[in-house]
């Protein structure tokens, strides 16, 4: 599978996993915003990297997991995704 | 200001959520009345285990009361605590501007003996019914007996210091006696108590090998310490929380002060072995009465352990006579928990703050279902008894041997 995840995505795994509502246009916007501005701690960010190997059925880079900001995850997410990797 | 050995530790704010009330008012009203609310356990998946009768907490909505982002990360037990956390401050009227300046200087301190049992199970099953990966991150903090004191601490922002208490069901006792302390070497504040959620079918499987857990079928019979027809103790959710400060701090602040923690001592006796807490229990009376500079007959009301298996009430009542003299046989002495189970943690911190409540109220509550007693001891029974109450004495006993003794006292 190679769709790509988005803000929307992420916000509703954010709201899912950690119990978090922000708001997806907004955190587009503040993509560069680090994770904890947003109420996401590390053992949050760990969920949500469960759930998308657990989708997708291929594992995500060992560093998915240590992304500091919305952005820098997505990228991360979905290069991985495009590539296989 | 006080000097360091001066500093008196005092209740400020209470908080309960209860079997027979889900705030501090509701709990109180249905104690002094003497309601029992014990009844068929109904929580999901308990229903055909070999527990019949328990004290479930109903009609608490965690949802109307802690936000998302807490929830998601906890269990029912941290839940709890978490309400009546925030019962207890408001209680206290101890708001974040009276501590943003000084986060330092509040700490949290909870006893827990179960566990996040609920949760656990969930994520549990998970694991052998998916798979490793399908296991969320809380797991590693919500099941863990340090989750409440923790959880209390980030939510409210408070960087004292914290602790949580693993010694038996005494250790709520303990755990007030610990933040008596921290008081008194100088922390202006701690949230303190304890609260248990033992009633989720992997918790109650654990609690199945209890020689003391009460089988019984009828709620009316299933716990009734003291009396011949005593046959083990019924088990229940809940717990309370309170704030205690510093008796000068408080003053200072204008809060009103409930009653001062006087006293505490607690012992070890081997577990399973009844008749060893009597010396146990005896000498935490003891330590109790000489840390509060309190004769034993200055000793007004006693809340009972009131375990409910024969050789345990006799040995409570002999520690009480060994440690009181003659007194134990004049001074009332309640077990309101009949009425709503033992909590574990939760069931020694609901006495204490039954015990401010009653000595506020001046009000004995009594001991529901619990009609002829068999042992030396002026058991309140059947209505609230009027007594004018200036001095309490809560006593618990763990499963596991731990014993401890705890003195309240109404302000002076």
């Amino acid at each position: 599978m190679t769709e790509r995840l988005t803000y929307e995505e992420l916000a509703a795994l954010m709201k899912k996993g950690a119990g978090l509502s922000v708001d997806p246009r907004e955190m587009e916007n503040r993509s560069e915003t680090p994770f904890d501005e947003f109420g996401l701690d590390s053992l949050g960010l760990l969920g949500i990297v469960a759930v998308l190997e657990n989708r997708h059925g291929q594992p995500l880079p060992a560093d998915a997991d240590r992304c500091k900001t919305p952005r820098e995850f997505l990228d991360l997410v979905n290069n991985s995704l495009m590539t296989g990797a | 200001m006080s000097t360091r050995k001066a500093r008196r530790t005092v209740v400020t704010g209470i908080g309960v959520v209860a079997p027979n009330g889900t705030n501090t008012e509701a709990f109180w009203k249905r104690t002094q009345e003497g309601m029992s609310v014990l009844g068929r356990v109904t929580r999901e998946g308990c229903e055909d285990l070999p527990l019949h009768i328990a004290g479930e907490v109903r009609g608490f909505d965690p949802v109307a009361l802690i936000e998302e982002r807490y929830l998601v990360q906890t269990d029912r037990f941290t839940h709890f605590a978490m309400a009546a956390a925030d019962m207890a401050l408001d209680d206290a009227r101890l708001g974040r501007a009276d501590y943003e300046e000084r986060p330092f200087g509040v700490g949290v301190v909870t006893a827990a003996g179960s566990g996040g049992g609920e949760f656990g199970q969930r994520e549990l099953q998970k694991l052998w019914g998916q798979g490793s990966t399908y296991v969320g991150p809380y797991q590693s903090i919500a099941w863990f007996y340090a989750a409440s004191t923790g959880q209390i601490s980030i939510r409210g922002g408070f960087k004292g210091p914290c602790a949580v208490v693993a010694s038996d069901e005494a250790g709520g006792l303990d755990a007030i006696a610990h933040a008596d302390r921290s008081v008194r070497r100088g922390t202006d504040a701690v949230v303190v108590g304890a609260a248990e959620a033992p009633l989720a079918p992997y918790s109650v499987v654990c609690q199945l090998g209890y020689r003391d857990l009460s089988a019984a079928e009828d709620p009316t019979r299933a716990y009734r310490p003291f009396t011949s027809d005593a046959c083990g103790f019924v088990p229940a959710e809940g717990g309370a929380m309170f704030v205690v400060e510093e008796v000068e701090s408080a003053r200072e602040r204008g809060a009103r002060v409930r009653a001062e923690v006087a006293g505490h001592a607690a012992t070890f006796t081997t577990a399973a072995h009844w008749e060893e807490s009597r010396e146990g229990l005896a000498h935490a009376i003891e330590g109790a009465l000489r840390e509060a500079g309190c004769a034993p007959d200055e000793v007004d009301v006693v809340f009972a352990d009131a375990l409910g298996s024969p050789a345990a009430d006799r040995a409570e009542a002999l520690a009480l006579a060994d440690a009181l003299g003659p007194h134990s046989r004049r001074v009332p002495v309640t077990a309101p928990k009949t009425g709503i189970g033992r909590a574990y943690c939760g069931g020694p911190v609901l006495d204490a703050a039954a015990a401010v409540l009653a000595m506020e109220n001046g009000l004995v509550p009594p001991t529901p279902n619990v009609f002829e007693v068999c042992h030396d001891l002026d058991v309140v029974t059947e209505r609230a008894r009027p007594a004018e109450l200036r001095t309490a004495l809560v006593l618990s006993r763990g499963l596991m041997g731990s014993n401890a003794a705890l003195v309240l006292r109404r302000p002076a």
